[in-house]
């Protein structure tokens, strides 16, 4: 690969100072993926169409956009009169989030030991968990939060359940995925000593698997807490409803706030995983 | 035989303990704070089944007149999760050829550009639907835009890593022999990098389909309006139907994705 792209500008220097030479060296990489420009010319194809499809009307869009401008300009005259209520609110959600990641961990590795084929092997079960696990996963978390919301009512358990749900799914595949990629011969030669299934799992799969589940954790921290964030807008409580309430009644300046608030918060989370990301990988 | 043979790696036991204390520190504290007290969730199971026995089952179709309406939204919603990640995307690519410090002609701006894509995908697409319809009103195109911002921001984040991760030896071997900035990007980041940023566009349709069906619910339009609506209305075997329908789109883009995504890395 080097050496063509080398040849190439070598040959381009050389057509440009001389051009003695008539014959030309074929460059560019025999092996190519015939797949890749067929698959660009179709998204082309479909981004045209679906346009087409979405009728949006541009000319009134692009004509409010110097609004955009005014509302970020509101947006940044912080107003710091709601100050408790924000950092409340915020904690609230930072809460909501930590809660749920914690109750689905638990959930998700046994359900995961469910599911994952190796260990437990019941087939029938772990193909029913998985396709389970598959339909929660599809649906959008604040679809089940909305659900939550009208069999509880309002409150943190509302928020702390629906997340769960989607956060279960989301734990049950990645880590029967880590728990699947054990090998066989580690299992095997633990049957070989009699060692029942359930203490197979908690002494040789969960260990092996430990890194793995701390990354996804930390991964899915960040996912949560901005799913959480924007729980509020659809009718559950934290940050969020701050923010929709706020924006609603034009009372830009504590909306403003919260907003920095949330990024604050997710640049904070991003920056510690990536530290510890450095960290262990060294 | 009272001794143990110590097994085992220390350092791991270590990391262990102080997974699980934070672990349980967090719980404690998060508990207290919120409340929150999962022998409601137990308490409620009586609500909870009724609710799913009688409300939500069986799944009722919407009534026939409005069944090709809750279609086209399906409709809507695929297409605005294409054409955003698409539009995002091609955006994406000219900017991360900016936001690496090694490619850029101006690598003194790299950390601007990434600062910037860091400031916008650290806010969730919701937050940016709402900026945005107090300021360009409610509908389609304003969801488009939503949805624009945080996958081009994601785009440009992952295109920078696959940029940095891929052709460092290119890049600088044809700096040698004096490619222009144009005659890089062709020749060197280009083949190298596509299949990673194909895969990348691929993961952020998979997202944007969810992201949209949740823009859609407070005013960006499509499938997510349509459910919203029903579930305000207390049609829940309706919206159960509908909810399906969401699962199925999801799993079958899903599918799509995952196999577009074996064939490009062929």
């Amino acid at each position: 690969m080097e050496q063509t792209i080398v040849q190439n500008t070598a040959k381009q220097t050389d057509n440009n100072a001389v051009s003695k030479k008539e014959k030309k060296i074929p460059v560019g990489c025999r092996q190519k993926n015939k797949f890749i420009p067929c698959f660009m010319a179709g998204t082309v194809l479909l981004t045209v169409i679906s346009l087409m499809y979405l009728e949006i009307d541009w000319i009134k869009l692009a004509s409010r956009v110097p609004e955009i401008g005014k509302v970020f300009a509101e947006l940044a005259h912080f107003d710091f009169s709601n100050m408790d209520l924000i950092f409340s609110s915020m904690l609230e959600t930072i809460s909501i989030a930590v809660l749920s990641l914690l109750y689905s961990l638990i959930l998700g590795v046994v359900f995961g030991m469910i599911a994952a084929r190796n260990i437990l092997r019941i087939k029938w079960l772990s193909v029913l968990t998985q396709s389970l696990f598959t339909f929660l996963r599809a649906v959008p978390t604040p679809v089940w939060v909305l659900l939550m919301l009208v069999c509880l009512g309002m409150g943190p358990e509302a928020g702390v359940a629906g997340l769960c749900v989607h956060t279960t799914a989301f734990f049950t595949k990645t880590f029967a995925q880590s728990f699947e990629s054990i090998p066989d011969e580690t299992l095997e030669a633990l049957e070989a000593t009699g060692t029942s299934r359930i203490s197979i799992f908690v002494n040789a799969v969960l260990p092996a698997a430990f890194s793995q589940i701390a990354a996804w954790t930390g991964m899915r921290l960040e996912t949560n807490f901005s799913e959480c964030a924007v729980l509020g807008m659809v009718g559950a409580g934290g940050v969020g409803f701050v923010i929709s309430r706020n924006l609603q009644s034009y009372e830009y300046g504590t909306a403003g706030l919260a907003i920095v608030l949330v990024f604050a918060v997710a640049y904070c989370i991003e920056r510690l995983f990536v530290a510890i990301k450095k960290k262990i990988a060294q | 035989m009272n001794k143990r043979i110590p097994v085992g790696v220390s350092g791991q036991k270590k990391m262990y303990t102080a997974f699980i204390i934070v672990a349980v520190i967090l719980f404690v504290l998060t508990t207290l704070y919120t409340n929150f007290n999962p022998m409601t969730l137990i308490e409620n199971g009586d609500a909870f089944v009724s609710f799913i026995t009688e409300d939500f089952l069986p799944p009722a179709l919407p009534k026939s007149s409005r069944i090709p309406g809750v279609l086209s939204s399906v409709l809507v919603t695929l297409a605005l999760a294409f054409s955003s990640t698409t539009f995002a995307a091609i955006f994406a690519f000219f900017t991360s050829l900016f936001g690496s410090e090694k490619v850029s002609p101006f690598p003194k701006l790299a950390k601007i550009v990434r600062g910037f894509a860091t400031f916008l995908r650290n806010i969730p697409a919701l937050v940016w639907a709402f900026i945005l319809f107090s300021s360009l009103g409610i509908g389609t195109g304003v969801g488009f835009a939503a949805l624009f911002i945080t996958s081009y921001a994601f785009m440009v984040r992952a295109f920078v890593e696959t940029i940095e991760d891929v052709s460092q030896d290119c890049v600088e071997s044809l700096e040698a022999v004096g490619a222009s900035f144009p005659q890089r990007v062709i020749q060197a980041i280009l083949p190298s990098c596509l299949n990673g940023f194909l895969s990348w566009f691929l993961y952020c349709i998979e997202v944007n389909i969810r992201a949209s069906t949740i823009v859609g619910m407070v005013g960006g339009g499509g499938v997510g309006l349509t459910l919203f609506t029903y579930i305000k209305g207390f049609q829940y075997d309706v919206a159960l139907s509908i909810i399906l329908l969401i699962a199925a789109m999801v799993i079958i883009v899903d599918r799509i994705t995952g196999r577009l995504r074996k064939e490009i890395a062929k």
